[in-house]
């Protein structure tokens, strides 16, 4: 070892043993921060960076679902509302149709009614008639027997009442 | 000797002046704790405190790091604190790519010169050891001591530089390659072709000698900062602690309380920079050697 070397290695107690000694020593301090605190502490911290960031991709991923929902909401309640209106409308339009239907059913059926009574009344008018129309034929053969003193067979009769109902028009 | 006792400064205010001159208030060497003991030479009093740090150090990663929790505890969180700073700030210097690889040196680098600076000023650092006695339990003068700051002793600081200087090697080369390590280091830089190129070659393969000089220089620069300013803060507090003695038992106690304290915030301070210098230094070494000179080389420490 060179004089000034060996001097200055005397003067601050530098000594192979010593200095390789010291060199164990920080060694030992590497080994134990490397093994118990930098590994565990970079691993944790890792550990927690990869949570964190898949954390952030789901939460993207979640707001990407929520805007999709929210479109396909938006969607289904306009096709809902869509439809409300055209069934709303098919509603009215088959309340009108349906209301016009009832209506001519009605006047059909007045209408039918109407008929039947003026046929019932026509019916009977003519019953009176004919009852009428022989009754009077009985009152002027009655009449016809009175005045004439003789009795009335039965073509005289039937005659008598043709002719009667014949100048009786009614 | 007399064995093991406290200083005068720690236990008695009623010693008289110290003979000895305050420039020489610290051995400028690690004392052996068995002189006699050839191959226990090694355990020094700064060994005895690297070796406590290193226990306080493991207790502390312990601590931190058992039952890890995704939702940190507080030692957990503390810890998780300080990696994630360093991992930040180193890999801002040295780049992603290198970080992985220079993070755990470099922190590793920074806990223990800080706590082994900070070790330092713990009452009882430099002031209990062996000596002259001057009555039962009390020493006249701190001969030997049991604790001195491992950072105090430059075998430790050149230990760490020379590790750093391996660690420096290892990852330039395997960053740039040897090749690569050789022609980033005396290849000629600025593109210039024909007769300036070849003045180019000549001057850049002296520049790279000179930066060859200047890395192997690192192994004196880098360890005897460090010591010099904790070597010079222990000095400073022992002279400051011992400049009232003899003044009365009184005044000798609260000049050795009161004068160092201004001190003792000083070298707080000291310890954090220097720890903080170290680390920086050794990742701007790195940063420089593993940049492609495309990137721009500064040679910010020649």
């Amino acid at each position: 070892m060179h004089p000034i070397l060996a001097d200055a290695g005397s003067q601050f107690g530098v000594t192979p043993a010593k200095l390789i000694a010291q060199v164990v020593t920080f060694g030992l301090v590497y080994f134990v921060l490397n093994r118990y605190a930098f590994g565990p502490v970079t691993a944790m911290l890792e550990a927690r960076r990869k949570r964190i960031a898949d954390g952030e991709s789901k939460l993207e991923k979640i707001a990407r679902d929520l805007a999709a929902a929210e479109e396909n909401a938006r969607i289904i309640v306009g096709k809902a509302d869509a439809e409300s209106n055209r069934l709303i409308k098919e509603a009215g339009e088959g309340a009108v149709l349906l209301a016009e239907k009832k209506r001519q059913e009605a006047i059909t059926e007045a209408n039918g009614i109407i008929a039947k009574s003026r046929e019932a009344a026509k019916l009977e008018q003519e019953q009176l008639t004919v009852q009428l129309k022989r009754e009077f034929g009985r009152m002027v053969v009655d009449a016809t027997t009175r005045v004439t003193g003789k009795v009335l067979n039965n073509d005289d009769q039937e005659r008598i009442n043709r002719e009667t109902a014949a100048q009786v028009s009614l | 000797m007399c064995g093991l006792f406290f200083a005068r400064k720690m236990m008695s205010f009623s010693q008289p002046f110290s003979s000895f001159s305050p420039l020489l208030a610290v051995n400028t060497a690690a004392s052996s704790l068995f002189e006699n003991v050839s191959f226990l030479s090694f355990l020094t009093d700064s060994f005895l405190v690297a070796a406590i740090v290193l226990g306080l150090i493991l207790w502390i990663a312990r601590k931190a790091t058992t039952n890890m929790q995704l939702v940190p505890h507080p030692a957990q969180n503390f810890f998780e604190m300080v990696v994630e700073f360093f991992y930040g700030f180193i890999e801002s210097i040295v780049g992603p790519k290198v970080a992985p690889r220079a993070f755990p040196l470099l922190t590793t680098l920074f806990i223990f010169i800080l706590i082994s600076n900070w070790f330092g000023l713990i009452p009882g650092v430099g002031t209990i050891g062996w000596g002259e006695g001057n009555g039962f339990g009390v020493l006249h003068e701190v001969e030997k001591p049991l604790f001195r700051p491992a950072t105090a002793d430059l075998n430790m600081t050149l230990g760490m530089a020379l590790v750093v200087f391996a660690f420096w090697i290892y990852i330039t080369v395997r960053e740039t390659g040897v090749w690569g390590f050789i022609k980033h280091t005396f290849g000629p830089k600025g593109g210039l072709k024909g007769f300036m190129g070849a003045v180019m070659v000549v001057i850049f393969f002296f520049v790279g000698i000179i930066e060859v000089i200047s890395v192997l220089l690192r192994n004196v620069t880098l360890p005897m900062r460090l010591y010099g300013n904790i070597f010079a803060g222990e000095n400073v507090l022992h002279t400051m602690s011992s400049m009232l003695d003899g003044s009365g038992p009184v005044v000798s106690f609260l000049g050795s309380v009161l004068l160092p304290l201004p001190f003792y915030f000083m070298e707080l301070l000291v310890g954090a920079l220097q720890a903080m210098v170290f680390t920086l230094l050794t990742a701007v070494y790195i940063k420089l050697s593993t940049t492609h000179d495309e990137e721009g080389h500064g040679d910010a420490h020649h």
